[in-house]
Parts: C-alpha cells; structure tokens; sequence
C-alpha cells in the first residue's frame, strides 16, 4: 500500500496520481511518483503564485471519449482543464507558464513505434503553443524514470531521477 | 455466464463510486481525512482469496448479507489494532465523561461498547459501497443487520458466508482499500455476489456477445499452471526454492497498474509479445532479489568486482535470462492450449522506479482500451529473498478473440509440465508448499 507524505513538520502534500490533476496554491507541493513515459505538466502564474500539476498518461484527448471525465489523463485537456481550473481560481491567463516533466522511452518495442513518451512529450507542446503558454523548463524524454514535486509558490519543479547505479539525481526547473 | 469489458467496466466503476462514498462517510464520522485506494475486480479461486487473505495479522470484519440487485455477502475487514485505534478515537470524542479508557489505558480488547462502535463503523462503511453501487445501477439493494466477526483465518470471514467460493471456484471479488492519510491505517473491503444474481447482472449490462465464463475460467487454470511453471523454472535456475504466493486475474482500468506497483527502485525485464492474444509481460523483482539472483547466478567471483547494486553486464544478463526463460514457459503454456503461437520479444532489462517501468506498457495499451485484464502473480521463496511480480497484461480485444476460440477441453488435455509433488499440505501453512525440487545443476 502506498504512504503519504507524513513526514512531521513537511508542509501539505498532495499526491497527483496517473491521470489526475491538481490545481493549488502557496507552498503545498504537488507530486507524482514514477514518471516513465507519462508527462507531468506543471503550469503556474507567478504573480498569483497559483499552479497546477498534470500527471498525463495520453496525448490524445479530443480524440477520447472519457476525456470529460478524466480530463487529466490526456496531454491536451489535461492542459485546458489546469488553465480553466486556475483561471477560475484567480491566476492571470495571460502570466501563466508551463515546465514539463517525463516522457521517457525505457522499451524499444515493435509497438511502440516512434516511442509512447514521445508522442506523449509532441502533444503537450503542441497544446502549449496553441494556447500561447510558454514553455519555460523542461527535463524531458531518456530513458529513466522520474519523480516530480512543484511547488505552486516558487514554480520551482523538482524532477528526481535515478541512474544505471542507483544514484539520485535531482534536477531543479 | 457471460461477460464482456463494458458490464465489467460498469461494475468497475460502481465499486470504485462504492469505496469513493465508504471514504467519505468515514472522514464525516471521524475527523480523520481519508481516500480511496485501489480498487480492483478480482478472479480468484476460493483457495487463493483464503490465501491472500491469511497473512497472519488479526482482523475484524463487520459482513452484511445482500439482496435485491446484488445478492451476496459484502465484508468491510481492517486489522484489528486499526480497528481498535479508530474505535479509541471515535469513544474519546464522544465519551464526555469518563465513560471508558480516560485514564491513558489503551484497548486491548473489544468489550461491548468498542465492539458496537467497530460494528457501527464498518456498517457505515459497508453502506458506502453498497449506497455507490446502487447509484451506478440505478436500483436498491437490501441489506441484513451487520454481523462482527473477529479472527486471524479466513474460515472465520468467509466460511459461514453462504455460496462462498469454494476452493477451485473462481469467483468474482471486488476489492477497495480505504486509506487515512494521517495515519496509514487500510481496510479492505470485500463483495461476494451470487454467481446467479451477477449472471443476471451481466445479461443486463453486456452490450457485446461477451466471453463465456467458462473459457475465462479455463483460461485462468491454464494461467494457474503457467504461473506454477515460472516458479519452477526460476528455482532451476537459481537454485532458490521458490513458490507461487499470489496468483488472480485482475480486471482494473490501466491508470490502476502502475498505483499497484511498489513506490520503490525495481529490477525488471520487460517482453512485448504477439499472437492471439498479443500483450505485454512483465517481470519485476525488488533489488535486494535481484541481487540475490545475481549472485546465485552468476559464478562468484565474476560479477563482484562490478558495483554491487549497478547490476553490472553480468548482473544484467543473468536477470534478462532469467526472464527470458520464464517468458518462455509462461506464454508457452498460454499458447499450447490455445493452440496457436505466442512469440515474445527479446528481453528488455530495467531498473527503476517501479511505476516508471509500467507505465509506457500501460500507455501504449491506453491507445485503444481503458481497462485491462492482468494476470497478476507473485512468486517468493521460503526464508530467501526473492519476491518477483509478474503482470501479464494481452490486449483486450485479442484476448476476446482468444477466450472466444478456446476449447475448454483442450486445458485438460494439454500436458501440464510443472510437477505437483507436496499437495497434500494445502491450507495448512500459507504459502511454499508445493513443488520442492532440490536441484543442483547451477
């Protein structure tokens, strides 16, 4: 069974399964664990210091028929819907900044074609740039995992990765 | 009996709506933030729900008997140090004198003030899950007073249920885990249907031709010997005497998958393979396993110089044979009763976090279906690290169009190549009893 974050003392912690997503404020941290080929998007208004994380399993949501109901699960409505949610909670559309995280390609399978992560990484952009949110940090695609941790305060992400020996890297965006 | 992905995915997500409800009339009770864990449509046989179920731990369970829509036995079980804190801080809140334990005596016992707090508690819960499926199926289930039951076996829980599933049944169990956030206390929820009233069910939500229970049935006893052959195979190349300790057929959404996964660094080898079915295997193993097999594998000596917890090109290749072996055995078994061909690709090795390792199999089925079949397995050894999950997940329609050619009375047929020489112990010790192959060829 998975544990929360319970660490005393470690400000509120919200964990953002698969194919949710998370709209938040100050200095909560928003994480998802285990980012293979999956994107965490992290959108953020700095002015209002309001964000929101993505952990998106799909690119394709318009295409879906379930994407109203679990609009976090794909790249494009995971990103309209973060927008809206934060919008509606007071964040400027137009300050709004997008980092993204994950995408990787750890199995070169016949079926996977050009790589899962991939298409996951083309699509969020793609959704970006359409929505005109630039894309100001990213740690994207490889081959290894990653955990990610944002902090709508600071738009700081933290992307944790481990190499071949186990070795903890971890990158700040 | 028959059944397709859609009233499956129906009933997947009235007890997921079920345990949604069950968390949230526990946190208005209680003060106590909960959430809804993983949920999970299970097919087990009697003999493996008694398994899983007995590890050791005491647990009281409040059971009430269904009728209506649903007709069988819905089981709210926690364990009981978990149940006898909740109940602590229930009784404290309202206790506003010194009614009870005011002088710092924790409980240790369930007299009957606790025991009809514990009662009330898993009834309201209990509700939740049966108030959630009744709104996904738009009707009313009726149900009986609740019942306490407190024990360590299984016989306790499931033995006086009526129609339980017998030992080679394979029954239809829906299974949620509640969790506090503050305080990591699970509880597990378990729903018995009649096998009638939920054939009667399915009729009602299937929207395709649907697979014969049957054939899922056989399909799962086939799966059963693959599985038991994976172990044997492992303990003859290893030299570690390993067992099968958890073997079902899950049927969950994707997202699922990965959330089932250890939230901690694994060693894997990944295979993709294709026939009818087509799919994915998976083969996972935490790294202080995985080092033990390195080491049982590879000559002492050769792989030490390398750093020890790399899994350096020895370590690597030991593991990738390993899976490679297994695969073989497992799909092969698959493949002789359907009377086709399964290939599987060549191993890919991974180490890393556990989710990560799942998720772009997970993905890339997630292009055209929301929830999977897993078969789902886990195989220790006695007194020996070496815990490995196996997931093997076939693309839905494929495994439709499998199930629907299967002759059931070709899995009889078939040969069965693992060796079952230590049966008679069953039930008696949970877990390795089966297939005890001294061997000495490593």
């Amino acid at each position: 069974m998975k544990t929360y974050g319970t660490e005393p003392g470690a400000p509120t912690s919200v964990q953002v399964g698969i194919s949710e997503l998370t709209v938040s404020d100050g200095d909560d941290t928003l994480k998802s664990y285990g980012l293979g080929s999956c994107v965490a998007i992290a959108l953020y208004d700095p002015e209002t210091e309001i964000g929101g994380l993505a952990h998106t399993m799909l690119p394709d949501g318009d295409e879906a028929e379930n994407s109203d109901r679990k609009p976090g699960k794909y790249a494009d409505t995971a990103i309209r819907a973060l927008l809206r949610r934060m919008v509606e909670r007071g964040a400027s559309y137009t300050t709004v900044e997008a980092k993204l995280a994950g995408g990787s390609d750890m199995f070169e399978f016949d079926s996977f074609g050009d790589g899962v992560g991939k298409r996951n990484i083309d699509a969020a952009k793609a959704e970006l740039e359409k929505l005109g949110v630039p894309l100001v940090a990213s740690d994207l695609g490889g081959d290894r995992g990653r955990t990610v941790e944002f902090t709508p305060e600071t738009g700081t992400l933290l992307v944790k990765s481990s190499d071949e020996n186990g070795d903890q890297g971890v990158t700040e965006l | 009996m028959k059944l397709d992905v859609n009233a499956l995915g129906t009933f997947y997500r009235m007890a997921r709506e079920g345990a949604g409800l069950a968390a949230g009339r526990l946190t208005h009770m209680t003060d106590v933030e909960t959430r809804a864990g993983v949920t999970k449509l299970n097919f087990m046989r009697g003999r493996e729900i008694r398994r899983d179920f007995e590890d050791s731990t005491s647990k009281v369970g409040v059971r009430v008997e269904l009728t209506g829509a649903i007709e069988g036995y819905s089981v709210i079980v926690f364990e009981r140090e978990n149940a006898l804190r909740i109940v602590e801080s229930l009784l404290e809140e309202s206790a506003t004198d010194s009614d009870l334990s005011d002088e710092a005596g924790e409980l240790d016992e369930f007299n009957e003030m606790t025991r009809s707090a514990a009662t009330e508690v898993g009834n309201i819960m209990n509700n939740g899950f049966i108030d959630g499926w009744a709104d996904v199926l738009e009707t009313v289930i009726d149900v009986s007073t609740p019942e306490f039951v407190e024990g360590r076996s299984a016989d306790t829980f499931f033995d006086e249920v009526e129609k339980a599933p017998a030992g080679d049944d394979l029954a239809l169990l829906f299974q949620s885990q509640i969790e506090t956030v503050e305080t990591q206390v699970g509880f597990s929820h378990y729903l018995f249907p009649e096998r009638e009233s939920m054939a009667a069910l399915l009729d009602r939500l299937r929207t395709s031709g649907g697979i014969e229970y049957d054939k899922l049935d056989g399909f799962d006893r086939m799966a059963e010997r693959g599985a038991e052959e994976v172990a044997k195979t492992a303990t003859t190349l290893t030299g570690i005497d390993t067992s099968v300790e958890i073997r079902r057929l899950n049927f969950v959404s994707l997202e699922t998958i990965p959330e089932q996964v250890p939230d901690e660094r694994l060693v894997g080898v990944a295979f993709e393979f294709d026939g009818v079915p087509s799919g994915y295997l998976l083969f996972l193993f935490d790294e202080e396993s995985a080092n033990e097999i390195v080491d049982a594998m590879v000559p002492t000596g050769a792989g030490d110089t390398e750093e020890t917890d790399g899994f350096g090109q020895m370590g690597q290749s030991a593991i990738q044979e390993l899976g490679n072996i297994m695969a073989s055995g497992f799909l092969d078994g698959w493949a002789n009763v359907l009377d086709t061909t399964i290939d599987h690709s060549t191993p890919e090795f991974i180490h890393d976090i556990g989710a990560a390792a799942v998720d772009p199999v997970v993905i890339q089925l997630g292009e055209d279906q929301e929830f999977a079949f897993v078969f789902d397995t886990v195989i220790v050894a006695a007194g020996r690290e070496f815990d490995c999950e196996v997931y093997a997940i076939p693309d839905e329609s494929d495994l439709e169009r499998a199930l629907n050619d299967l002759d059931v009375d070709r899995i009889e047929e078939e040969p069965t190549t693992a060796e079952f020489q230590n049966v008679t112990g069953t039930g008696t010790d949970g877990g390795a009893g089966t297939g005890t192959d001294t061997d000495t060829d490593t």
